[in-house]
């Protein structure tokens, strides 16, 4: 072929090869299909991925931005704000919310909404990712309840959210306290739940607090636990010195609540959800057993109860065994007048721990099932046979108040009982104080009767005897005197020698003596001695041999 | 006079002239390159791809390009959502710039194609001068439209620093790539010796 340079003329010039023509249409068409294809499916994504649209109700907007704002579950977006409106009385902010689909199900009337902001607390810091982040509306489903899109937003977080496992109990209070909710309610001092709510119960007559126990430590509350406010500090002061309890610094600013199950109720049954509880005021009062079962025994004084009030204990040697529950005027008994102060005390037999926790022998036990089952007869007995007698002790010097003791005085003269208290009675001995006073007008009683005459005349001679004596010393003092001062005189002379003495020794002894000069002139004969020796160390330490060889000549 | 009127060609490739059958698919004897008078399928090829520009073109303004999520605050940024942010924060000239670059032009470049189709296709006589002159201005402003996804494509890679601060490509910017690519593609298979083609309805001027 030639090259079409060299053609001058159009019809010279090579002729194309010619193609088979491609019919149809061409491929290219597939692209706006395509395009319609993928348009259509973003379509159906973007439709398909909408959610409910649900309304929030909140106290108050704040953190909160249209269109932002997002809603989360476990920290996962499902869903944002879309619109903040008014409630039509201005009274509520209302927040639409556009949901993801799959949270459907799970927008029912028990699941709840509260925004999460920064929150510092005394107890607690919540919240702290949102400074920057800004607020978010968290959730907390629930797909039990039944379907609804309108919601009223909760104020504050909910102590308990759906992960958290665990026992919800009550505890009723006679007032909260320095409680609050989420005050953290310890177990042997580790914080294993929070307090969830308070409110006053429908009679206004306690404080009911929700509390909820983390598991597992939910499986210690058992139905004889003991719940007490660990709130602040519990100083106490007795025999062994200050003992200052305190759950922890937390419990101290924000309040708190302890637990524990005594010992020997640990194997009862678990406590249900949500069963009563008693809260305490303090650790001790929690240990003190419930009391229910009370005999009331009158005591009539035969002297003033000032200093006794109602409530104080009734003690046996030391051991609290009931309580001063009435004090009152009634008939004395025989010989102390027509009036005297009657004492009702509650015998309270569930105070005797000891039977709880020794060994239970069986004289032990019977007498438990006397004291419970017939308290009156035995008293009478112990009244009788070995002397049981109460009497009015001093509990507080400083004021002054009274317990009343009971014991035992088998040496106590028979009772005499007042008539017809309405009680089985024990009977009193006056009280130690009372018997001291007794005893010194007892003494002054017989002062009083003794010959006091003869005492004085007997006093007045020995007066006159001593006088005498009195005068003769007189008459020789003279002479005494002189003797005295010769005496004198010998002493100093001695002593301004023993003076002369020691101060020759001094001289002898000191640096400049003749002792002292030795001493240095030894002393620096030593030295140089040690000095020697230490040179032939040295040089032997060096040359060993010199000790076989001898030292070489230099 | 045109080639096309004497049937003749030169080779796009190795720029032999030679002598095209009517039919006009051929290759050429030298170097077995297709040769055509006029790019085959011109107009339908042009049509295909303006047509799934505009498809294109919806998902591009109405989806976010970019998703910013800074300190655990995600905004999703469409052009329009975009450029009304640049316009509220006064930020105007910015905000012209990337309204004319990625809303107009693109717009404008589709429009433009679409009436050279009708007007080739309807073989309009008029203005051919000035419909040549749009053309080159298409094809030229064509490429200009990727500022928009070079700057996303260059934010997101370089904005990866976890919580502080992550930039996303969202839909939108695929969306809007095909648009520019499309556009380009569509510029590029309209052969615009079409617009001249229609003289001989109305008689050679030689």
């Amino acid at each position: 072929m030639t090259s079409p340079e060299q053609h001058d003329s159009l019809d010279q010039l090579p002729e194309a090869v010619v193609d088979e023509g491609r019919k149809g249409l061409p491929i290219v068409w597939l692209l706006p299909i395509v395009a319609l294809l993928v348009g259509g499916w973003l379509i159906y994504k973007t439709y398909s991925e909408k959610g409910p649209e649900i309304v929030i109700s909140f106290k108050t907007a704040e953190g909160i931005e249209e269109g932002k704002t997002q809603v989360k579950l476990k920290d996962v977006k499902v869903g944002h704000v879309e619109t903040v409106s008014f409630s039509p009385d201005l009274s509520e902010v209302l927040l639409t919310v556009s949901m993801v689909r799959d949270a459907r199900p799970y927008l029912t009337d028990k699941t709840r909404f509260w925004v999460v902001r920064p929150r510092v607390g005394a107890g607690q810091v919540s919240g702290l990712g949102t400074l920057f982040s800004g607020a978010y509306i968290a959730m907390e489903p629930d797909n039990t309840g039944k379907q609804v899109n309108r919601f009223t937003g909760l104020e504050r977080p909910p102590v308990i959210t759906g992960g958290r496992k665990g026992t919800s109990y009550r505890l009723k209070a006679s007032s909260v306290g320095s409680l609050a909710v989420g005050s953290p309610v310890y177990f042997r001092q580790i914080a294993v739940g929070e307090v969830t709510e308070y409110r006053l119960s429908d009679d206004h007559e306690y404080v009911e607090l929700g509390i909820f126990i983390e598991s597992p430590h939910d499986q210690y509350v058992r139905d004889a636990t003991r719940f007490w406010n660990a709130s602040g500090l519990d100083v106490s002061l007795n025999a062994s010195g200050v003992t200052l309890e305190m759950e922890s610094i937390v419990s101290l600013i924000s309040g708190g609540i302890a637990f524990e199950t005594p010992g020997e109720r640990a194997t009862m049954p678990r406590a249900e959800k949500d069963h009563m509880f008693t809260l305490f005021a303090s650790r001790a009062q929690s240990r003190e057993q419930p009391i229910t079962d009370t005999t009331t025994f009158a005591l009539a004084f035969s002297g003033t109860v000032r200093g006794l009030e109602v409530g104080a204990p009734v003690e046996f040697r030391g051991i609290r065994v009931g309580t001063v529950k009435a004090i009152e005027l009634g008939p004395g008994a025989p010989g102390t007048g027509s009036l005297a102060p009657i004492v009702l005390v509650d015998f309270e037999p569930q105070r005797l721990q000891a039977y709880g926790t020794l060994k239970n022998s069986p004289q032990v036990l019977e007498d438990r099932k006397e004291m419970f089952s017939d308290p009156v007869a035995r008293l009478h007995r112990q009244v009788k046979e070995e002397g049981l007698r109460a009497r009015l002790q001093t509990g507080n010097l400083v004021t002054g108040k009274l317990f009343v003791d009971i014991d035992f005085y088998p040496d106590a003269p028979p009772p005499v009982l007042a008539d017809n208290l309405g009680y089985p009675q024990i009977p009193t001995l006056p009280s130690s104080l009372q018997g001291l006073l007794e005893g010194i007008q007892q003494i002054l009683d017989k002062l009083e009767k003794a010959d006091l005459q003869q005492t004085l005349s007997n006093l007045n001679q020995l007066m006159v005897s001593t006088s005498n004596l009195m005068v003769v010393l007189e008459k020789d003092a003279p002479q005494l005197s002189d003797e005295l001062h010769g005496t004198l005189l010998d002493t100093r002379k001695m002593l301004s020698e023993a003076a002369a003495t020691l101060k020759t020794v001094n001289n002898a002894a000191s640096p400049r003596g003749e002792i002292g000069n030795q001493l240095q002139d030894t002393l620096k004969e030593i030295t140089a001695a040690a000095r020697a020796i230490r040179v032939m160390t040295e040089y032997l330490e060096r040359h060993p041999d010199a000790l076989l060889k001898g030292k070489g000549i230099k | 006079m045109r080639a096309r009127d004497i049937g003749l060609a030169s080779c796009h490739t190795c720029g032999l002239l030679q002598q095209l059958p009517p039919s006009g698919h051929a290759h050429c004897p030298r170097c077995h390159s297709p040769v055509h008078l006029r790019t085959p399928n011109s107009t339908q090829l042009t049509w295909a791809l303006v047509i799934t520009a505009i498809i294109a073109y919806l998902p591009a303004n109405l989806y976010p390009v970019m998703t910013v999520t800074s300190l655990g605050r995600s905004q999703s940024d469409t052009i329009l959502s975009g450029v009304i942010y640049l316009l509220l924060h006064g930020d105007w000239p910015l905000a012209l710039i990337v309204f004319v670059a990625s809303v107009l032009v693109p717009l404008l470049k589709i429009v433009a194609l679409l009436y050279l189709l009708l007007s080739v296709q309807r073989r309009s006589p008029l203005r051919k001068a000035q419909r040549s002159r749009l053309y080159r201005v298409v094809e030229l402003v064509g490429r200009w439209s990727m500022v928009d996804i070079f700057v996303v494509a260059l934010l997101a890679a370089l904005v990866q620093a976890g919580a502080l601060a992550t930039i996303e490509p969202g839909v939108g910017a695929i969306a809007f790539t095909s648009v520019v690519i499309l556009t380009m593609f569509a510029a590029l298979s309209f052969d615009p010796r079409l617009i001249w083609d229609n003289e001989e309805a109305h008689g050679d001027i030689t």
